[in-house]
């Protein structure tokens, strides 16, 4: 369980910028049975969402957001080990951010959490460039595509993205999600069979990556 | 001082800016320095030699050359308190009898430098997490791997056993019998046999390892006792090839905690190895002596030696080395990788020492506590 004393350790360390502190709370938490969710959710997802509030508000500047996400990444490197050790259940997934879009933090945990759960989840990184984006979804022939817009005004991008994937793979599942969605921005897109908005992990755990189990 | 100037901007560049303002005198002593440089170089600066602070890289320092130049930013690299320099542009004024100097890091070289950074930093970390994905793939093909090769050697060791056992038992019952010709036949299909049983074994040994399936049944023993006689059973193949196996001990050597078995294999395959490769005539010695909580064997032979690049792939499974054995012994080239790790699951230590033309001694160290 990581504690709010913990967690304000933690995030006063990555706030000035001590690596060392933070992979020591990390390297310890891994050691104990918290989940890798858990991890994720009320450690890195919670500090850099504070980081993004900060910013926002003109607290922090945009290099020491961008130290902190660089600290954040070196840390989830230490998960991988148990992320990867999941059996594999066949399934793929290709996870991307919007054109524009630099965050990618959060496309790479609901990456991580596509393995952990035994899927391929493959993580094309930030600011991917949409032809690449068809050529890559061609050579894989993924089951499902995952696109992050951490902020708002790519919106327009992600509509655009969103679009033309749409014309060349009509029955491919996309979900969308992402801090960008806080302000809205879903109604821009006609949700049906092959859109759909994920507000968690643990949403996106649930719907997409626990076997649903059928009863007679 | 600073000179006359707007107050609220004189105020600033004194103490707020994060550009470097300096008063330097024409022979080049600084007279005044800002709050930022001061920070930036970690020293007060006032009435230190201009040079103390611009690093210059073995061309004496030009300050007319800078006058001169007064309609261009100057690049210059200022010493930090962080022992690591910075470089920043400077803009350098002629006030009469001193020169004000104006520096300021480049924005765009610091942003072009942030961005480059972050994407090889993302590039990174993308590369990493495919590395983790790549070794747990082959982490579990090798789990795959050691399960195929414990399945195939473990079904083939009957077929195996039992060609060798009836090639021995032809080689028995028609003695007299055979022409040279067949008998030579039965003894190659024996050799080989044996051989491919060994293999087997040894294969079955590696994959159960590999797996992490080493179990040991550690008992008290004597080990002196055990290398004793390991060394008699060896000296009946090494007196066919002339070679004498002396056992010496320093000490009495106490009983310990180890599986005798797996220990035994340990010593069978050492001291078969060193009587492989030692040349007729010459004497493998086995040292026995206590060094603190460890006792530690040394297995010493006067072969051909190994050469010194070699060395380092000696433990590993597969490996052989480009000496050849002295009477045409054939090799697994898993040996060694199991008697390695059979002294790793024993918490113990090996190594070898070894010299071309002089021979090899290798050594392993057992805890005399479990």
């Amino acid at each position: 369980m990581i504690t709010d004393e913990l967690y304000n350790t933690y995030q006063s360390n990555l706030l000035s910028g001590s690596r060392s502190a933070c992979t020591q709370i990390v390297a310890d938490l891994i050691h104990t049975d918290l989940s890798i969710k858990d991890l994720y959710v009320h450690l890195f997802q919670r500090s850099m969402y504070e980081m993004g509030t900060l910013w926002e508000q003109n607290k922090i500047s945009v290099a020491t957001e961008h130290m902190c996400t660089a600290i954040t990444e070196s840390l989830i490197n230490m998960c991988y080990p148990l992320i990867f050790s999941a059996e594999h259940c066949g399934k793929k997934a290709v996870i991307t951010c919007t054109p524009g879009e630099y965050h990618h933090i959060g496309a790479r945990m609901v990456a991580d959490h596509f393995e952990l759960h035994g899927w391929d989840g493959y993580f094309l990184g930030a600011n991917t460039p949409t032809n690449e984006l068809i050529r890559f979804i061609r050579e894989h022939q993924p089951d499902l595509l995952a696109i992050s817009m951490s902020v708002y005004f790519n919106l327009p991008n992600l509509k655009t993205l969103v679009d033309k994937i749409q014309r060349e793979y009509p029955d491919l599942t996309i979900l969308l999600g992402g801090q960008g969605f806080r302000w809205g921005g879903t109604d821009v897109f006609q949700s049906g069979d092959h859109i759909h908005f994920i507000t968690s992990l643990d949403e996106l755990e649930q719907k997409y990556l626990i076997p649903k189990r059928h009863d007679a | 001082m600073m000179p006359d100037t707007n107050p609220f901007l004189a105020d600033y560049l004194m103490h707020d800016s994060s550009i470097i303002c300096l008063v330097i005198a024409k022979d080049g002593t600084i007279q005044y320095a800002n709050t930022f440089a001061k920070a930036l170089s970690g020293k007060n600066l006032q009435g230190h030699a201009l040079n103390e602070f611009f690093v210059d890289f073995g061309v004496a320092l030009d300050l007319h050359g800078f006058l001169n130049a007064s309609t261009e930013k100057s690049l210059v690299n200022v010493s930090t308190s962080a022992d690591l320099p910075e470089t920043y542009f400077f803009r350098f004024y002629d006030l009469g009898n001193s020169i004000l100097a104006l520096g300021e890091s480049d924005c765009h070289e610091v942003g072009l430098l942030r961005k480059n950074f972050l994407e090889l930093n993302h590039e990174l970390n993308n590369l990493t997490r495919e590395l983790h994905k790549k070794n747990a793939e082959l982490r579990k093909l090798n789990t795959l791997k050691n399960q195929f090769l414990g399945i195939a050697a473990h079904d083939l060791r009957n077929p195996i056993g039992i060609i060798m056992s009836y090639s021995d038992f032809l080689l028995e019952e028609l003695e007299g019998e055979l022409n040279d010709d067949q008998k030579h036949m039965l003894e190659t299909i024996e050799s080989s046999s044996e051989f491919m049983l060994h293999l087997l074994e040894e294969l079955l040994d590696i994959t159960a390892m590999e797996s992490g399936k080493l179990r040991l049944e550690s008992q008290k023993t004597d080990l002196l006792g055990l290398i004793r006689l390991n060394a008699n059973l060896n000296g009946v193949i090494a007196a066919k090839k002339n070679i004498a196996i002396r056992v010496e001990w320093f000490e009495p050597i106490p009983e310990i905690w180890i599986d005798a078995h797996k220990i035994e294999q340990v010593m069978n395959n050492l001291i078969s190895n060193a009587v492989k490769f030692s040349l007729p005539g010459t004497t493998v010695s086995v040292n026995i002596f206590l060094s603190g909580d460890h006792v530690t064997i040394a297995i010493v032979d006067q072969g051909p030696g190994i050469p010194a690049h070699e060395l380092d792939q000696l433990f590993k499974p597969f490996q052989r080395t480009s000496v050849r054995s002295t009477g045409g012994e054939k090799s697994t080239g898993l040996g060694l990788s199991i008697v390695r790790n059979i002294i790793l699951g024993h918490r113990g230590k090996i190594w070898v020492d070894s010299k071309v033309g002089v021979g090899s001694t290798f050594y392993f160290s057992l805890p005399v506590k479990a």
